[in-house]
């Protein structure tokens, strides 16, 4: 029996078998090609539902990649909640938006800023909420629709001051904890509207709590509490997860493991072989790929064997570790797709 | 050097290892009070500690927390003794143009990379993060910096490096441009046509220290000659 795109990327995530490991992301994934084809430019895009839809459709369209996700930058949430958000559309080159004006700019804030009553018609949210919908109409049947949003703590540094939050998170915990705790309140409703809207799966980006950044035993105090009660959440609604953290993650992947999601997704520092020594075959791990090097630098030759490589290594679904970089060269991204169609049941260890 | 002035500098340096900002302000002040020469007391004592943070940084015994902990402590002793730093501390004088390139707002490696070059002695227009290219052309043209770092976080970032680095090259054949940032590899820089890199906080401190003690053990010789 052949499977669509949907079935296959949901019936691994609620545990079922499936042919193959499937090539596909949480995470943004559109290319330059898609854009040109549109005729978009790409600061144009985050504030236009139909503008979004499109775009996000053009991966599948143009590749076979395996699903549609919106939004594809990290301000909507913190927008939500009052941030104000820089497009960069009088640059001539490709940015990702940031943001410009922090919500909250006194410490005496932090465990008590505003949380707008209507968050579904807050900022982006409706946008975002408006592009699911679309595509869901579009070709939901047979595509998986993907959101995300960032965690409490990468979302802290939106909101705040990311130095003090850094400082704070070890000379003022108990605030910090607090604030997270708010926020993942926050983010437990915006993934309620999601669903509402048709997202299929939600990733969890907790992108900046890596062990870069954060030492592990810091990871289990102050981020691992907030996860653990919003994969709670989700699991009670019934929406399919993922746990995304970017760096360095092996000294965290048990503890990230105990949070909950329903699969966690790393990127090519994390040494997937390892991670399954610690944590052992049951749960889903998709990653490892270069986002990056392998997509828009190497020769499209390369991909074959870094999609052997992290099979090998024990992943569960092709996933690039981080938002694919706009510049992928279309013939790298169709070799992905590629290369996991051939190699993604014989070289599985689940298949094997 | 006298028992006292080792226990001083002893102080300023554990003082910057466990994040004492008072520790480090009150061993900074005896300094200053009992006459004491500051540059010695940033060379023995500060940037001992600096260097003891790198060590344990790369050990995964601090984070990044407690680097921008640590270098709190630091800035405050610099602050007390700066002032008091009477003779060029490296008998060497420059002047660096530094930021974060447009598109991207994480300026804690460039902060790092900063401080150093503050203790050195060195003029630092710091250009702040988010920063239009073009700005860094200008203010290199602007101070005649002898040096520019240019710092990046994200890889979509990174990319606008290559630009910056040919147009002040244009410009100024002679002004040197240092890259750094998570994204950022030897290869990379080689490409962008950059002089030299650091691909995280903890090498730029690395590089930044062995920097300075190349510069201190020069001047050393020098005064010794």
């Amino acid at each position: 029996m052949a499977f669509t795109p949907k079935e296959r990327v949901l019936k691994q995530l609620a545990g079922e078998e499936i042919d193959r490991v499937p090539c596909y992301s949480g995470m943004g994934n559109v290319t330059v090609a898609g854009l040109e084809q549109l005729g978009y430019k790409f600061a144009m895009v985050h504030g236009d539902a139909e503008m979004m839809a499109n775009l996000a459709a053009t991966s599948y369209k143009l590749y076979g990649y395996e699903c549609a996700v919106v939004p594809f930058d990290f301000c909507v949430e913190a927008e939500a909640l009052g941030c104000v958000m820089n497009a960069y559309e009088n640059v001539a080159h490709l940015l990702y938006p940031t943001i410009k004006e922090k919500a909250i700019e006194d410490e005496e804030m932090l465990d008590k800023f505003p949380i707008p009553d209507d968050l579904a018609n807050a900022g982006r949210v409706p946008v975002v909420v408006e592009a699911i919908k679309r595509l869901k109409g579009e070709f939901g049947d047979e595509v998986p629709i993907g959101t995300y949003f960032l965690g409490p703590f990468t979302l802290g540094g939106q909101v705040y001051d990311l130095d003090k939050m850094l400082k704070y998170a070890f000379k003022k915990q108990d605030l910090i904890s607090a604030m997270l705790d708010r926020l993942a309140d926050v983010l437990i409703r915006v993934a309620k509207i999601y669903q509402d809207a048709g997202a299929d799966y939600i990733t969890v980006r907790e992108m900046g709590s890596g062990t870069d950044l954060l030492s592990p035993r810091l990871w289990k105090a102050l981020i691992k509490p907030h996860l653990v009660k919003i994969f709670e959440a989700l699991k009670e609604m019934g929406i399919p997860n993922n746990l995304h953290i970017c760096g360095e993650t092996n000294m965290i992947i048990k503890d990230m493991n105990e949070c909950g999601a329903d699969s966690m997704s790393v990127e090519l520092k994390n040494d997937v072989a390892k991670s399954r020594e610690d944590i052992g075959t049951e749960p889903l791990i998709f990653g490892n790929l270069d986002a990056y090097k392998l997509l828009v630098v190497d020769p499209a030759e390369a991909v074959e064997g870094a999609v052997i490589n992290a099979l090998d290594q024990g992943v569960d679904a092709i996933w690039p570790g981080c938002d694919i970089w706009p510049e992928a060269k279309p013939e790298n991204v169709k070799a992905l797709v590629q290369a996991t169609e051939k190699h993604g049941a014989a070289k599985w260890f689940r298949k094997k | 050097m006298s028992e006292r002035t080792d226990e001083l500098f002893g102080k300023l340096k554990q003082g910057v290892i466990d994040f004492d900002e008072d520790g480090v302000i009150e061993a900074a002040n005896a300094v200053v009070d009992e006459g004491i020469d500051a540059v010695e007391a940033v060379f023995n004592g500060l940037v001992p500690g600096m260097e003891h943070v790198g060590e344990l940084y790369e050990q995964q015994e601090y984070f990044v927390p407690e680097l921008l902990m640590c270098a709190d402590a630091m800035y405050a002793g610099l602050e007390i003794l700066r002032p008091h730093m009477t003779r060029k501390s490296l008998g060497v004088t420059g002047v660096v143009v530094m930021g974060v390139v447009q598109g991207d707002v994480h300026d804690i490696g460039k902060n790092i990379v900063k401080m150093m070059f503050d203790v050195a002695g060195f003029e630092v227009h710091d250009l702040g993060r988010d920063v239009p290219l073009e700005v860094f052309v200008e203010e290199q043209l602007r101070t005649d910096a002898e040096l520019v770092c240019l710092s990046a976080m994200m890889t979509t970032t990174m990319v606008g490096m290559k630009d910056i680095i040919k147009q002040i090259k244009e410009k100024n054949p002679n002004a040197r441009v240092m890259i750094g940032g998570a994204p950022v590899t030897e290869d990379i820089a080689d490409k962008f046509g950059a002089d030299g890199f650091a691909e995280d906080a903890s090498n730029a401190l690395k590089d930044a220290i062995n920097m300075l003690t190349t510069l201190k053990k020069i001047k050393d010789e020098a005064d010794s000659a």
